[in-house]
């Protein structure tokens, strides 16, 4: 796969295809991957592919809209790809897709490589890009979908529930790591930094962290498309792709709609119609 | 003759100290360890590395209200908020505590901060020398080292017996008056080998690189999470606003991490530092530039290599500290 | 100085406030405690962070002099959320200030030269004091020209005290906007034209220049061809700053703090300074 992915490089980049490759190269631990980013042929042989390479990509091509550029693409980060377009922040034509078929990817942090697959490999839908120019690797069958993860916390009670999240939101340290990593996460002003008016303060305590957690994850209802970026990245392992999962849930059950999935469907908080009912509800 | 203390008699030391003081200990959260007041000693753990988050929040907390002002009938008060009990900071290590050793450097300057300054007066150190060094530390390469106890109050290391108990200060020699210290012959540990980064001569290779499109290209990469910031135990930045709770206007100050985008942006819109790269090399600069430059060639890094381990996209200091000499290289 | 190791302000009253321009309010604040007010002793150049209690606080220039009133004034223009607190503020209203903060504008060493003032729009509020100190001092002084632009009119700060330096001895008042109006019937013309126009000489003088980073890049374009030396050209800079005290490491260019090495650079020390401003 990797040498796929460096010949397909050293064509885009000699026939001036592209600018740049954004793609994945062995970091300092010689262990796991780095992103990195290729402008010319010599650097080429930088590029690696391997099960290290979990981060996501996509977020970097909003740093280089106007340019040409490649990017090596999971299927995860494929569907992060589409979301983007459908939301006018990158045009389709200005990116070349490298698509790598996935097998899972195991739990990766400095110098430490898990042996079992990551949770949310073992019921990934998409084990093909959804979107692609070029495609890397023989096409796997997608694993079947469960939400029990998100199914045994809303069985849980109310108290036991909130003595959960305020123990994980005790530990927040406000970082944004979350929002940093997250594709999805890229207004010129983010609510938690307006001083006018003061959503959420800076304040490191545990209702402000709640409040910071909780609305980023509805912003991202309908819109997040689970490349679980922003709990790799927690510095203090909050679950957060628990709270973005039951809003995923929650969204394909009453519109029946998955994010990322095309580039055209326009997401359901970002449509009205007006003669539209949510499922079972009057 | 040495001291030592027997690790059973640890923990009944430390909640001794309990009765007149707040004593804050490493403790596991999940697979995290994180230094935090405890009712009992015995909720302690000793591990081999280093704690995910340092002590530095005990004496530069996360967030915490400087003054409150209260305005009634026209009279308006302005309180400052001021710490009740001292502290006992146990399990630290050396980088740590070095860590606050370079925090008082602008932090105690004229004007000192009176925040800090009231913490730090308060707050006894009692610090664990390090066994081994992990893959990414580097203490030896910025002034340090594994067995360090300069900026300890008290420094323990770990012995067949328990654990060796060295008083470093007039404050530590105080906290240890009622320890059930036993006098043995003891033969003090041998420190590890530390990976060493080539620091030497790091401030004027700095100053050659600051043009070089270097840090452009290494910011390519950077996600601006703030996260080194963060868990670097020199970093000091911080942010101040104001909050309206029960009627009051509390001023609140809280950590922030130059990496973030705006840090540098005035209300009128201007921004010096809109670009990665800048900002990027901003963080690098200071640590490694300007503050040895002001500071007497103290560098603003203690080499704990928690940014090394934390950062998701391996920005790693020790990489760039080499690289730099080598563009810069004299 | 204000118990500044604990970031304290002095409790302060509004006195007054005087809308200038349709943006800008002039602010003349007494503080409250007899014996701060003695303490609180400024020069031109320095500022003081001013606190809208609840809102928040930002650093201004202090725009009055010292020895002309026990109070301190500010010429605030509504650009933020702490500025539009401020501007919502009645006299008797009750406000925070802490400072004075910063190096000043060495008026020592400019005796006997020809002082060039500029400053475009509420780039003049670092300036005032400047002027009236001179204007009060004038004898020791060579000519003074004030050349202030602003984008109309109406956003000129400080016109209604243009007369009364205009007729100190050996002084000019020139003024310039870039789009007028009915009743203007002075010069339409951007600074750094005018500057060209008037072509100061560089002998024996200084020039002291404050206002939007666009317009201090092009007048020094200027100023050089005038052949002006980087160290006759002096300015105030501005950044974003929480502590004033150097301790936050906010408002640094490269090794420079802005809030204690600064406000006031010359153009010869901005050049020498590591990190582009």
């Amino acid at each position: 796969m990797q040498d796929k992915i460096r010949a397909k490089a050293r064509e885009l980049l000699e026939t001036g295809t592209v600018d740049c490759v954004i793609g994945y190269e062995r970091a300092t631990d010689g262990l796991t991957a780095r992103p990195v980013f290729i402008y010319g042929t010599a650097g080429v042989d930088r590029l690696v592919f391997d099960q290290t390479c979990v981060h996501n990509l996509s977020k970097f091509l909003l740093d280089r809209r106007d340019k040409r550029t490649a990017i090596v693409a999971k299927p995860c980060d494929s569907r992060a790809i589409n979301l983007l377009i459908n939301e006018g922040q990158l045009a389709r034509d200005k990116v070349y897709i490298i698509g790598v078929v996935c097998q899972g990817m195991p739990e990766v942090s400095w110098n430490r490589v898990s042996k079992e697959p990551q949770e949310r490999c073992q019921r990934c839908p998409q084990r093909v890009p959804v979107v692609y120019d070029y495609l890397v690797g023989e096409p796997v069958e997608a694993l079947p979908v469960t939400f029990s993860d998100v199914e045994q916390m809303e069985n849980a009670g109310p108290a036991e529930r909130r003595g959960f999240w305020l123990e994980q939101f005790g530990r927040c340290i406000r970082c944004h790591a979350c929002r940093q990593a997250c594709p999805g996460c890229y207004c010129s002003e983010c609510f938690v930094d307006q001083l006018d008016p003061t959503w959420v303060g800076i304040r490191k305590d545990v209702t402000d962290n709640e409040m910071w957690n909780t609305i980023r994850a509805f912003h991202l209802a309908g819109r997040c498309i689970s490349c679980n970026e922003c709990e790799r990245v927690c510095p203090v392992s909050i679950p957060l792709s628990l709270l973005n999962r039951k809003l995923e849930k929650d969204v394909g059950e009453f519109f029946d709609f998955q994010a990322g999935i095309k580039a055209e469907t326009v997401p359901p908080f970002a449509t009205f119609k007006k003669d539209e009912h949510l499922k079972g509800v009057e | 003759m040495s001291q030592v203390i027997a690790r059973e008699d640890l923990s009944r030391w430390l909640n001794s100290l309990m009765e007149e003081r707040t004593v804050v200990v490493p403790v596991v959260v999940g697979d995290m360890v994180f230094f935090r007041p405890v009712a009992k000693a015995e909720d302690m753990t000793i591990s081999r590395g280093n704690a995910t988050l340092g002590p530095k929040g005990c004496l530069f907390p996360l967030s915490h209200t400087m003054f409150t002002v209260e305005q009634e009938d026209g009279d308006v008060r302005v309180i400052p908020s001021s710490l009740e009990r001292e502290m006992v900071v146990f399990g630290l290590r050396p980088c740590d505590a070095q860590g606050l050793a370079v925090f008082d450097l602008p932090m105690l300057a004229e004007p000192a901060d009176q925040y800090y300054r009231e913490r730090r007066e308060k707050t006894a150190l009692v610090g664990l020398a390090c066994a081994e060094a992990c893959a990414e530390c580097f203490c030896t390469s910025t002034g340090g080292g594994p067995h360090d106890a300069r900026y300890m109050d008290v420094m323990l290391s770990e012995v067949p017996q328990g654990y060796l108990v060295q008083a470093v200060t007039e404050k530590g020699k105080k906290l240890l008056a009622k320890a059930p210290l036993k006098d043995m012959a003891v033969q003090a540990p041998t420190p590890p080998d530390v990976p060493r980064v080539p620091t030497d001569g790091i401030v004027a290779a700095m100053r050659r690189t600051f043009a070089d499109k270097y840090w452009s290209r290494l910011a390519d990469r950077c996600i601006h999470c703030n996260i080194c910031s963060y868990v670097c135990p020199t970093c000091y930045c911080f942010d101040i606003r104001d909050y309206q709770q029960d009627g009051k206007t509390h001023r609140v100050r809280s950590w922030e991490s130059c990496q973030a985008p705006g840090f540098t942006k005035i209300a009128g819109g201007h921004d010096p530092r809109a670009d990665k790269g800048s900002r990027m090399r901003q963080r690098f600069a200071h640590k490694l530039l300007y503050f040895p430059e002001e500071f007497n060639n103290v560098l603003g890094c203690t080499g704990c290599g928690r940014c090394v381990r934390y950062c998701p996209v391996n920005i790693d200091i020790r990489e760039i500290i080499s690289d730099v000499q080598k563009i810069g290289g004299g | 100085m204000s118990p500044e190791g604990a970031l304290l302000p002095y409790v302060a009253t509004l006195r007054d406030v005087r809308k200038l321009t349709p943006d800008v309010k002039l602010f003349s604040l007494e503080l409250d405690d007899p014996a701060a007010r003695e303490r609180f002793s400024y020069k031109p150049g320095q500022f003081a962070f001013v606190s809208a209690f609840g809102v928040g606080e930002a650093p201004f220039g202090i725009t009055s002099v010292s020895y002309r009133q026990d109070g301190v004034e500010f010429a605030v223009r509504k650009v933020g959320t702490v500025t539009a607190a401020l501007h919502e503020l009645e006299p008797g209203a009750k406000l925070g200030v802490r400072g004075p903060y910063g190096n000043h504008f060495p008026l020592e060493e400019y005796r006997g030269k020809d002082i060039y003032i500029i400053g475009g729009g509420i780039g003049m509020a670092p300036l005032r004091p400047v002027i009236n100190t001179l204007v009060d001092h004038r004898g020791d002084y060579g000519r003074l020209v004030v050349l202030n632009g602003a984008r109309t009119p109406q956003d000129l700060v400080f016109s209604d005290e243009f007369e009364r330096w205009a007729q100190s001895p050996n002084t000019r008042v020139e003024l310039t906007v870039d789009r007028g109006d009915e009743k203007w019937k002075g010069r339409v013309a951007l600074i750094p034209a005018v500057v060209a126009e008037l072509a100061f000489s560089p002998q024996n003088a200084v020039t002291i220049i404050c206002g939007p980073p666009i317009m201090i890049k092009f007048t020094l374009v200027e100023l050089k061809k005038l052949r002006f030396a980087d160290d006759q050209i002096v300015t105030t800079l501005e950044a974003k700053m929480k502590c004033g005290l150097g301790k936050c490491a906010r408002c640094n260019v490269g090794d420079k703090y802005v809030c204690k090495h600064g406000p006031v650079f010359t153009f010869a020390q901005i050049s020498g300074f590591i990190e582009q401003y």
